[in-house]
């Protein structure tokens, strides 16, 4: 038995913080499915491995949506949908039974912003994530791509990496055997791209984090999800049309499973991780016993020359990971690493494109007005009002600007009682025309107030929350406290 | 080419054209040809005002990370940015977080980060000291620094803690043999 064996007995974790800085070759997979928790495990390894070694970890995650680390979670994330998953509301069409699995597994559906680049992606348990950190020397976008398509077309053969360095699979008919493409070339498969079912379908998308020493590139692979449906339907904002951001957009593809067998979830995910380390331990050069004991007890490995081993929630204990997952979970950084944008109901000087009649809520008057910009996450100016003369809306829009400046979009819960602060103080009903003596009659105070609602309805709509049902029933008591 | 490398030349045109000339990019040399010519072009007086406001600085150092930094004359402040090299490497740069005012930082930590094609890239400070500004262009057109990564696209200005710093750097010439390798 080799010395480090006795050193390992004694203080394991101090053994494992050891090696992750020597070891020449790492292949680690996740048993926890906490979204936080594997982007902190996988940033540590990244800061911390041996600036030579290459580490190959693999790790699933309850369901979640993953943003990019430069993305605005307004535009990208439909939070109404968040919001009826957690209240495990029945989607229509759903049979019972489905329906009741499938809320029990997303009905804790979080919001995650990774460190990496690139854009908005869900995750459930049927996804597996690889993460590959390598020296910067070794790395181009293609690289892994190219290793992972290899490990997919044991499963399925339609699979090739494409422009984006993304992974689709090809929907057309099978091609002539003389043009059947080197097996070797990942970027091409024996398939027509386009089929009667539309274009390439992806699989797996990618995303990267240099840093001084260390290239990252982890990235997506579907399996066998069964429920593509509800990526797309998380992904769409209702609120894209009326943002215009700084930063990164998602570009939208249609999405597709590696595998046709949506029953199969576990043997279909052994298999692939399984040829996955083989494909890696052949590309990286690594002792084959890597990828040969993979799904044995003898599996677990650890030496200068190779780690492999199952990692989990006993990481908790390494004060690095634990401290990163929180900063990962905080608000500060989920919301205020947002770049600069502004939110506004129409056409603005900066952003001229046209807004959909449809999206505005009934009710409110053509001479309606919301503008609202925000950086790192705290609203920095607005101008929200509902007169049509200028002067009462001027005093309406100065008077919500006070109350929104500086507030953090994420701290907001309800904007009502932010829209209607100081509402029925005299400056406004003075100035109010067509009133007499200065003061509104009930009826067009109803009516204002009523419109301010639904102002606050549609900004709580655009500028969500995955924690709190928005659609609160409005009573006095409850937002004037 | 050969008046370039002599030190007669004014300054600014002799550390741009060096700097640009060490860059691989083929648009980078014509535009250092390019701007290399523009002084004899112009009119004796043009000429000197143009010394002038380029003697306050010192000759560009670059980093192993492709990073570079221009002190003043006083060696008190500086400018910070990624290299031509670098700029190409990354592809489009479609965001930049900027450092934050009044930043301390020491030589490799990290001041920023760039976003391009799927990738966050750290952006490390080669020398130690304060961030007095960032480079607001940055913030609305990210593609700057693929444009002129060595001049419009400078990403901050650093009070510098220790000018000895950037001699341990190196020159246009040695980047030059750097990234040749």
């Amino acid at each position: 038995m080799p010395p480090h064996r006795n050193v390992a007995s004694s203080s394991y974790r101090t053994r494992w913080k050891e090696l992750v800085g020597i070891s020449k070759h790492q292949i680690y997979i996740s048993h926890s499915h906490n979204p936080f928790l594997n982007l902190s495990i996988e940033h540590y390894l990244l800061q911390k491995s041996s600036p030579d070694s290459t580490v190959l970890f693999l790790y699933r995650n309850a369901p979640c949506i993953v943003i990019g680390r430069n993305q605005n979670p307004w535009l990208e994330v439909n939070f109404e949908e968040v919001q009826r998953l957690r209240r495990l509301e029945v989607a229509p069409g759903d049979t019972a039974a489905a329906s009741a699995l499938a809320s029990e597994r997303w009905k804790d559906i979080s919001l995650v912003r990774r460190r990496s680049g690139g854009g908005a992606v869900v995750h459930d348990l049927d996804n597996v994530n690889f993460s590959v950190i390598c020296p910067p020397k070794d790395f181009t976008r293609d690289k892994h791509s190219e290793i992972v398509t290899q490990a997919i077309r044991e499963l399925n053969p339609r699979a090739r990496v494409n422009a984006r360095h993304d992974i689709v699979l090809d929907q057309g008919d099978l091609l002539a055997k003389q043009n059947w493409p080197d097996p070797k070339d990942m970027h091409r498969s024996m398939f027509e791209p386009e089929g009667p079912n539309g274009p390439p379908l992806k699989v797996s998308g990618s995303a990267y984090k240099l840093t001084r020493q260390r290239a990252l590139h982890h990235g997506t692979c579907l399996l066998t999800c069964r429920e593509l449906p509800r990526i797309s339907q998380l992904l769409h904002s209702p609120a894209r049309p009326f943002i215009q951001a700084r930063g990164v957009e998602s570009v939208r593809s249609p999405v597709g499973n590696i595998s046709n067998d949506l029953t199969a979830g576990t043997s279909v995910r052994q298999t692939f991780e399984r040829e996955l380390i083989k494909a890696f331990v052949i590309a990286h050069g690594i002792k084959n016993e890597a990828y040969s004991n993979f799904g044995s007890t003898h599996w677990t490995s650890e030496s200068e020359e190779l780690v492999t081993r199952y990692v989990g929630e006993e990481l908790y204990r390494i004060q690095e990971i634990r401290e990163g997952e929180s900063e990962l979970r905080s608000k500060k950084w989920l919301y205020g690493q947002t770049p600069q944008f502004i939110l506004s109901s129409h056409p603005t000087e900066e952003d001229s494109t046209a807004r959909p009649r449809w999206r505005w809520p009934e009710g409110l008057p053509p001479s309606a007005r919301v503008y609202l910009k925000a950086k790192s996450g705290t609203i920095i100016s607005t101008r929200i009002s509902i007169s049509r003369y200028d002067q009462v809306a001027q005093v309406e829009a100065d008077r919500i600007d006070r109350n929104l400046k500086d507030r953090n979009i994420h701290d907001v819960r309800d904007f009502l009682p932010l829209l209607t602060i100081g509402y029925d103080a005299p400056e406004l009903s003075q100035s109010s025309p067509g009133s007499r003596r200065g003061i509104p009659s009930p009826g067009k105070y109803k009516k204002s107030w009523g419109m301010m609602s639904h102002t606050a309805s549609w900004l709580n709509t655009m500028l969500g929350k995955p924690g709190q049902p928005w659609r609160t029933g409005y009573g006095h008591s409850n937002y004037l406290r | 080419m050969a008046a370039v490398a002599s030190l007669r030349v004014p300054l600014v045109a002799s550390i741009r054209a060096q700097s640009l000339n060490s860059c691989a990019c083929p648009h980078a040399r014509l535009a250092a040809q390019l701007q290399s010519r523009l002084p004899r072009s112009l009119p004796p007086r043009a000429g000197v005002r143009s010394f002038r406001t380029s003697a306050t600085l010192q000759e560009k150092r670059y980093t192993n990370d492709h990073e570079w930094i221009e002190l003043s004359e006083d060696g008190k402040t500086g400018k910070i940015g990624i290299s031509h090299y670098a700029a190409k490497a990354l592809g489009d740069v479609v965001y930049v977080e900027l450092p934050a005012v009044d930043l301390e930082v020491s030589a490799g930590d990290s001041i920023g980060a760039v976003e391009s094609v799927k990738s966050a890239s750290d952006i490390m400070t080669p020398i130690s000291g304060k961030i007095i500004e960032a480079n607001d262009i940055l913030a609305e057109k990210p593609a700057t620094i693929n444009k002129e990564p060595e001049s419009g696209g400078w990403i901050a200005k650093i009070e510098v803690a220790d000018p000895a710093e950037a001699e341990e750097l190196m020159d246009a010439k040695k980047y030059e043999e750097f990234t040749a390798e």
